[in-house]
């Protein structure tokens, strides 16, 4: 009695020590087709943005990475490739947000460079006056 | 006998198993993990930032989400690649949230300029507009000035604009040299032009009927001209007037009394509205 629940248990172990070493094994799943398309869809957008402008490292790295992920694909890696499109996904929005962040802070400076030659007409005007 | 082998079977299979999980333990290398480490440092770093917590908390948030994969693939499996990634997109997606604060900070700090600009363009305006009044004021008091000096020198006004006539009195007899006495009013009327560019003159000769036609046309033609002559003198440009002498015509009274006759003899000066062309207003 005792000794047949140590052998189930125990088997129950080599089952599940079988299940840790096929997920670590065979990890490779199905095609990642959505990441990837996904990915395309966002560098492509980060093309159209101010990223080619204000952030055109950033942009490379991700139209690069994607181009890898591509690769890939073809490969039949796709763990891999999912990692590259899941990276170039992220590469391409940051790319994006650099630029934007970028482009508004030269409109601040530039509105500030305005506002100081207004005041500056200004200050010149009422020194004319009087 | 079957049961002792079984047993060692399954005990065999049991050591290599755990051998195997300890083999991949020590394949992923230490405890922990720098990417994970660093991602981890990176997000708290990110979340004690009350900016980026304020402005870009679905950023943030998306952060967390990466960072606890990576926590978990780490915990789980030790799968190094898979760590690695995560963290990465961790630390990317903690740079986005940098840059969502820092463009929303920058909106938020355009939207105060914007503000300022206005602000210092109604100042402007409003001291644009002060200046227009004084400028407004000065015209008036210009316009003034002149219909009073108008005023001093009697000039009446009649439909073909204001008339000062110099009468005979003011001129050497049966000469075009004007006497001492008409200067007085005649500066006037340069200090009126000179404040009034934009007004013309018509310079009128007139005589009574007495002596011959050519003789009296001849004689308010250089009458006429004297006063052309002192006004020229007195830097008034030439366009600004037309002189014509008329003789004997257009008497203003009588030629049958002495009276009347010296006032028919005269010098009528016609001050034109502004902008009016002397030669358009001729008799």
């Amino acid at each position: 009695m005792t000794r047949t629940s140590t052998i189930l248990l125990n088997w129950r172990n080599v089952s599940l020590v079988c299940g840790v070493l096929a997920v670590g094994g065979c990890s490779s799943a199905r095609p990642p087709t959505a990441t990837v398309a996904q990915a395309e869809l966002a560098v492509q957008e980060a093309g159209q943005s101010k990223a080619p402008e204000y952030a055109a490292g950033e942009l490379n790295i991700a139209r690069e990475k994607f181009d890898q992920a591509k690769r890939a694909m073809d490969k039949e890696e796709y763990d891999l490739a999912r990692r590259l499109a899941e990276e170039a996904l992220v590469d391409a929005k940051l790319a994006q947000s650099k630029a934007e962040a970028e482009s508004t802070r030269n409109a601040a400076q530039e509105l500030r460079k305005t506002i100081d030659s207004l005041r500056g007409e200004a200050e010149r005007q009422s020194r004319n006056d009087y | 006998m079957t049961t002792t082998y079984r047993d060692w079977v399954v005990r065999a299979l049991t050591f290599g198993g755990i051998l195997l999980i300890s083999g991949i333990g020590a394949g992923c290398g230490p405890s922990t993990n720098a990417a994970l480490e660093r991602a981890r440092a990176n997000y708290v770093q990110a979340q004690q930032n009350p900016q980026i917590s304020t402005y870009a908390p679905v950023a943030l948030q998306e952060a967390q989400q990466s960072l606890h994969q990576a926590e978990q693939a780490w915990k789980e499996d030790k799968d190094s690649d898979e760590v690695a990634h995560l963290s990465y997109v961790t630390d990317q997606r903690i740079e986005i949230a940098r840059d969502a604060a820092d463009k929303k900070m920058t909106e938020a700090e355009m939207k105060r300029l914007d503000e300022e600009r206005s602000n210092v363009l109604i100042s402007a305006r409003s001291h644009e507009a002060d200046q227009a009044k004084q400028t407004a004021h000065e015209a008036e008091d210009r316009a003034r000035k002149a219909e009073q000096e108008l005023a001093d020198l009697q000039a009446k006004q009649t439909d073909r604009g204001l008339v000062l006539t110099l009468s005979d009195v003011l001129f050497e007899y049966n000469k075009a040299d004007l006497k001492p006495g008409a200067l007085h009013n005649l500066y006037t009327l340069v200090t009126f032009l000179k404040e009034n560019p934009e007004r013309n003159l018509l310079i009128e000769g007139y005589t009574d009927s007495t002596g011959s036609d050519s003789y009296n046309l001849s004689l308010s033609q250089r009458r006429a001209e004297a006063v052309e002559n002192f006004l020229l003198q007195n830097n008034i440009p030439p366009r600004q007037m037309v002189v014509r002498g008329y003789g004997e015509d257009y008497p203003v009274t009588t030629n049958n009394t002495e009276a009347g006759r010296q006032q028919n003899r005269r010098v009528e000066i016609v001050i034109l509205k502004e902008g009016e062309v002397a030669a358009n207003r001729m008799r």
